[in-house]
């Protein structure tokens, strides 16, 4: 069943500003949808207007059916978790997860109910007559999302709730997110501009960029097959090498001295692109082309390669290799790269589309 | 950061002219005050004789005494809550303007720059009974409007004129505390289901209250102690007692009545008072509560 519909949303500021040109999506009732772009990309601007703390200027809102762009925040049944968790800093624990409720004149023996067995979910239970000052960041963010949890609505929303946690608790509220959304089958629309919180939290991602939805598709999908240069280097990290090209008979020439072969029937400015992992060490015999090895970031796990392309006329075109285990190669030594054409990712350069 | 100085003299010598200062316009008067407290004066002041606190027994037996605390009570806390009121309303009001925004505030300042006798004046020109155009308006709508005769009048006049100058400093104070609420909460609690008014009461007020009692204590010191000037250019403590405040009944007694030793022991009792309020100040709004 089909949870929330956004039909054509546009945002236009009062001084003109159009910070949103016009975006469709449909979520899917207990969906994890995840808005994911650089700041600045109107995801914030977009969560916002599903909450109704912006209006939205142009197109239609629906959760459930129903019409929502007139109606006020409280009548929307959502949950919100905000970035600085926004929680009231003068109630209990308690009180800020019962506010909400008690708003909505339920029965304090109900109430009572509910935040207990939220806070025993979430590992609260002991916190429940402190105050916020006196928690830790993790805690916090589990308070803001009891706070969500404990009205039960349709949907929850998520403005980057991770982004002032370290990195190792991160890691860990990622996952601990992850696991009460599937449990509470609740659909839930996240935004970040972090694209492994992105790959790893969502059913679906949107990659947002200037208001736009460039691409919509499961995580494997953007990353197999990203429709824009945009998704292509913005999902994946390090982020795909990516280099200008002319699409001619003989295949993709990347420069006057260096053709890499392909039949297409296209013809052509391109944008040639393959990610890092795909890229192989091979001898000079088979190899596509040679890099100037100018950096090695060994992470124990994979090694990072950073160097420039050895070409005439391309000298100093940055590319990265990613290669898995230690590898120490030699400072400004030439490696051996082959390009698979499987791996390959060809997009039109004046469309920006995939080809 | 701690600064040494080489040699000892240099300190005392950057302090004197404050050292000087606080001596001669405050220690001295101040001593003055608490040894006149002792002796009663001949109205000429050519000669004086110790009575020890025969002063002071004067004062607290007298029933004009306590009358005159109850009217300072009655008027200091009314000046502080209407003033409040009124302040935290245009400063609600003045936080959601979003054209000309500065414009209001800027106005809503003004007030402030303006002298208490020249507040007192003003006002005591809009409602003179006989010309003041609020008197007149007031006696079209059928109330009978003189405060030099009715007391309770008087001190509605006092009371107007001593609020209307220091909601300039409220609401400035309010503004900046309300702009302090992050937007955040609000948005929270409209998402939790509350309504404007509910928002209002149980999360923006109670984040003000800090302000709202730092405030509170300014305000009862100012209607205690600076408002003498409002009070001389309007009712001159009149008609009989029913605008005296302490302040005032010191001047009065001491000036106008002559009576230097009885004036001197108020201002004794006033030092008390301004000293316990200092406490109280001190202890409550250093420990303010933290807001994370």
């Amino acid at each position: 069943m089909t949870d929330v519909i956004l039909e054509k949303i546009g945002k236009t500021y009062p001084n003109g500003y159009h910070a949103i040109p016009s975006v469709d999506l449909s979520i899917e009732e207990g969906e994890f949808i995840v808005l994911v772009g650089p700041s600045g990309c109107g995801k914030s601007t977009l969560l916002r207007m599903v909450a109704g703390l912006e209006s939205i200027s142009e197109g239609e809102l629906r959760i459930r059916g129903e019409r929502m762009n007139e109606k006020e925040p409280a009548e929307r049944d959502i949950a919100m978790v905000f970035q600085n968790y926004a929680l009231y800093p003068h109630m209990t624990v308690y009180n800020n997860m019962a506010y909400g409720l008690k708003n909505r004149k339920v029965s304090k023996n109900v109430i009572e109910q509910k935040v207990t067995d939220v806070a025993e979910m979430l590992g609260l239970t002991d916190l429940l007559q402190r105050k916020p000052g006196q928690l830790s960041g993790g805690q916090r963010q589990r308070v803001a999302m009891g706070r969500a949890m404990v009205r039960d609505p349709k949907v929850f929303l998520f403005d980057e709730p991770l982004s002032n946690l370290d990195a190792k608790l991160r890691v860990q509220m990622r996952v601990e997110i992850r696991q009460l959304q599937r449990k509470l089958g609740t659909t839930t629309l996240y935004v970040t501009h972090d694209q492994v919180e992105a790959m790893t939290l969502a059913d679906r991602l949107v990659v947002l960029n200037k208001g736009k939805a460039e691409q919509i598709g499961t995580p494997m999908d953007l990353y197999n097959k990203p429709a824009t240069p945009f998704v292509a280097s913005f999902i994946g990290s390090p982020s795909m090498n990516l280099l200008p090209a002319n699409l001619v008979e003989q295949g993709v020439q990347i420069s006057s001295s260096l053709t890499l072969p392909l039949s297409h029937n296209y013809r052509g400015c391109v944008v040639w692109g393959i990610r890092p992992e795909h890229l192989e060490i091979t001898d000079e015999q088979n190899a596509d082309f040679a890099l100037r090895i100018q950096a090695v970031e060994s992470l124990g796990a994979e090694t990072l390669i950073h160097g420039v392309l050895e070409e005439e006329s391309k000298k100093g075109i940055p590319m990265v290799v990613r290669l898995s285990g230690p590898h120490l190669p030699e400072l400004n030594s030439l490696m051996w790269l082959t390009a698979p054409v499987k791996h390959w990712h060809l997009f039109d350069e004046i469309t920006q589309q995939r080809l | 950061m701690t600064v040494t100085f080489p040699q000892k003299g240099l300190p005392w010598l950057l302090l004197l002219p404050q050292l000087l200062v606080t001596a001669i316009f405050f220690l001295w008067p101040a001593e003055q005050a608490l040894e006149q407290a002792f002796y009663q004066e001949d109205a000429f002041g050519l000669s004086r004789e110790f009575v020890g606190f025969e002063n002071f027994i004067e004062l607290f037996t007298d029933p004009l005494y306590y009358q005159s605390m109850l009217t300072t009570l009655f008027f200091s806390f009314s000046v502080a809550i209407l003033g409040m009121s009124v302040a935290l309303l245009l400063a609600v009001m003045a936080d959601r303007v979003i054209r000309g925004k500065l414009a209001y505030q800027t106005l809503l300042i003004w007030p402030y720059a303006v002298a208490p006798a020249l507040a007192g004046v003003l006002w005591w020109i809009l409602f003179d009974p006989s010309m003041g155009p609020i008197a007149l308006w007031l006696e079209s709508a059928g109330v009978d409007w003189n405060h030099y005769l009715n007391g309770n009048q008087a001190m509605i006049l006092v009371v107007i004129a001593s609020t209307w100058k220091q909601i300039s400093y409220n609401f400035l104070f309010f503004l900046a505390g309300l702009q302090a609420v992050p937007r955040s909460l609000i948005e929270a609690a409209s998402i939790d289901g509350a309504s404007p008014f509910k928002r209002f009461w149980t999360i923006v007020f109670p984040l003000l209250s800090p302000t709202t009692f730092f405030l509170l204590v300014v305000n009862l010191v100012y209607a205690f102690f600076e408002t003498f000037g409002v009070i001389d250019a309007t009712t001159k403590g009149g008609p009989g007692q029913s605008t005296n405040t302490l302040v005032y009944k010191v001047f009065e007694d001491g000036f106008v009545g002559l009576d230097l030793g009885g004036s001197a022991a108020q201002s004794v009792v006033l030092m008390g008072i301004v000293g316990l309020m200092t406490v109280i100040q001190f202890r409550f709004i250093e420990r303010k509560v933290q807001y994370s």
